[in-house]
């Protein structure tokens, strides 16, 4: 084996590895190309703004548009993320401040297996278990109370069936909150021992050092981390599927069947037998993307910056 | 008398932190539990040596579900996997001094996350439209596009961990830098990379967006993969859905065993990290 041969082996090897690192730019900008080559004929048609405030979905006369899939996949995404995150918060303070250590490994491993579930396991559940359980006791319970306060009432209309915004929600929920509580967990652990020790020397409380030492020095963290989620339940497909329906309507409250963008497409992305119908459908993944995607990488920053200090 | 209120107020703080903890494993047990439940009474023989019978009829089993899923499952990860380690080895090792090398971490750091069914329909447009037709390829692909990221990113990891001296040690020896890598690094990261693909293949077996409009469905046995080809979790969805009772149990049945293997694994992988972290 002589030193030239190994030489071009090796940079054989360079060659190589750089091709397979760079396919992940080319899939990238791949995607972000295809989707909006696809989308074309759409955006000609509807535009970009009329595509987005425009309510009717009609595949008969050809007319489509955004709206009411765009408010349903906001509204699940944001309202998951409501009920997700001082959760995730409470988790990752019990994990790094409270918890004895053989309870450390059972709580972070159950967790993780929380976020290791499938989306389609979620969906099925939601669908023979949780639903029913929503429309026979908890949603009537919220109508009975919450319900009966003038303006707030109004979230809680209608009727109770199980299937709806608010059930698909909760489901989100339970699946972003390991992702939240990860990253947040990953935060508290970089506060400086130092800082805590000098509070606790102050005679601070264990929940004053949380609230007044941890929180204000991960506040970056915890914030990419509540972005990445936000990415992730804006994306989420088939446990939404199960328990949102298919409605194109833009919901009036919580208690109603809805869209969402990933919705529609799991449902109508094969039936569509127009090419305007099939281009419209990917005019919004092109839009599910760029939204997912600049998320994501505001979240990353966060993460990134949080990690430098 | 003022510590003794903040004191109480730590106190119950705290506690609410506890619950939290509890409602997180409460919804863990609740599904598992729930799954088991339903699931064990669709297990039996026919279950897997059946193919379906026709829609509303007794009976029928999914073996052509089970060969299907795993079919493109192993295609997925042959072309995840190594497009996915070598990416991480430049990553970590020819690319290291480079600026691209952290765009590429970033960007596979986002894409890691980036909807699944967004990649499913990016496949249907670059091989299912042009072939016109669907085939257990296309989700095959799918999958391995949804793997690269992740198991790039746990492999750049991995490598990273191995101390820098070790790699000078075979320098000194006069090995060239192809073979350091291969018979030092990739040993001593074996077990993390292995991890890395242990995950990255739990969590695509149970994708069911991106099979959709790629792998699509088929109600015959087929090994096939330039036709469609049934998947456990396309046919979960079309089960779930559908009206039949009988179709529902088996549904049951199919979500326990994709769930039992994914948490299987998942724990394997995590049994794998300690391990090698106890050493």
């Amino acid at each position: 084996m002589s030193i030239q041969k190994s030489k071009i082996l090796d940079f054989g090897f360079l060659v190589f590895t750089a091709v397979t690192a760079f396919s992940v730019i080319i899939i990238s900008a791949g995607i972000f190309l295809v989707l909006f080559k696809e989308s074309l004929p759409a955006m000609n048609r509807f535009g970009f703004e009329e595509f987005i405030f425009s309510t009717e979905w009609d595949p008969v006369q050809e007319v489509f548009g955004a709206l009411p899939a765009l408010t349903g996949t906001l509204i699940t995404a944001f309202l998951a993320l409501l009920l997700a995150t001082p959760i995730a918060i409470g988790i990752a303070i019990f994990i790094t401040e409270i918890a004895p250590p053989f309870l450390k490994g059972i709580i972070g491993t159950s967790i993780e297996l929380l976020a290791a579930i499938p989306s389609i396991i979620y969906g099925m559940w939601g669908l023979f278990t949780l639903a029913p359980i929503m429309s026979q006791y908890i949603e009537p319970f919220f109508q009975s109370t919450i319900g009966k306060v003038p303006l707030i009432g109004k979230l809680f209309e209608g009727t109770p069936l199980g299937v709806d915004l608010f059930t698909a929600s909760i489901i989100l929920s339970i699946m972003i909150i390991p992702f939240t509580a990860s990253l947040a967990r990953d935060s508290f652990n970089l506060t400086p021992a130092v800082l805590k020790e000098s509070a606790y020397a102050m005679g601070a409380t264990k929940w004053e050092v949380v609230k007044d030492v941890v929180m204000p020095y991960s506040k970056l963290g915890v914030l990419g981390g509540v972005g990445l989620s936000l990415g992730r339940a804006l994306g989420e497909t088939m446990a939404v599927a199960f328990v949102l329906g298919n409605l194109n309507q833009i919901p009036k409250s919580l208690f109603e069947a809805a869209a969402t963008v990933t919705v529609k497409l799991a449902n109508e992305f094969t039936e569509a037998d127009k090419d305007i119908y099939l281009s419209s459908l990917y005019y919004l993944a092109f839009l599910l993307f760029i939204m997912s995607f600049a998320i994501l990488a505001i979240a990353k920053a966060f993460l990134v910056r949080a990690e430098k200090r | 008398m003022i510590m003794k209120r903040r004191k109480i107020l730590s106190g119950i703080a705290l506690f609410v932190c506890f619950l939290t903890a509890l409602w997180g494993i409460f919804w863990l047990f609740f599904i598992i539990i729930d799954v088991l439940r339903h699931g064990i009474t669709a297990i039996n023989p026919a279950l897997f040596l059946n193919d379906p019978a026709p829609p509303g009829e007794q009976g029928g089993g999914l073996r052509n579900a089970f060969v299907g899923h795993l079919m493109i499952t192993i295609c997925a990860t042959l072309i995840g996997v190594p497009v996915g380690v070598l990416g991480g080895t430049f990553l970590a090792e020819y690319g290291r001094k480079y600026k691209i090398s952290k765009v590429i971490s970033t960007l596979a750091d986002i894409m890691v996350s980036v909807p699944a069914i967004i990649v499913g329909a990016f496949v249907y447009a670059v091989i299912v439209k042009p072939l016109g037709h669907f085939s257990g390829w296309a989700g095959a692909v799918s999958l391995g596009i949804i793997m690269i990221p992740t198991v790039l990113r746990t492999t750049e990891n991995m490598l990273s961990l191995i101390p820098w001296t070790l790699r000078e040690a075979a320098f000194a020896l006069g090995a060239p830098y192809y073979k350091v890598i291969i018979q030092v690094v990739y040993r001593g990261a074996a077990t993390g990379i292995l991890t890395g693909i242990i995950l990255a293949i739990a969590r695509v077996t149970g994708e069911a967006a991106p099979l959709l409009f790629t792998s699509f469905n088929n109600t015959f046995f087929s090994l096939n993969m330039n036709e469609p080809i049934a998947s456990l979790t396309v046919t979960i969805f079309q089960y779930a859905m559908g009206p039949y009772e009988d179709w529902h149990t088996q549904a049951w049945g199919a979500s326990l065993m994709i769930t039992v293997f994914i948490l299987l694994a998942t724990i394997t992988g995590r049994l794998l990290i300690k391990r090698r972290y106890k050493d």
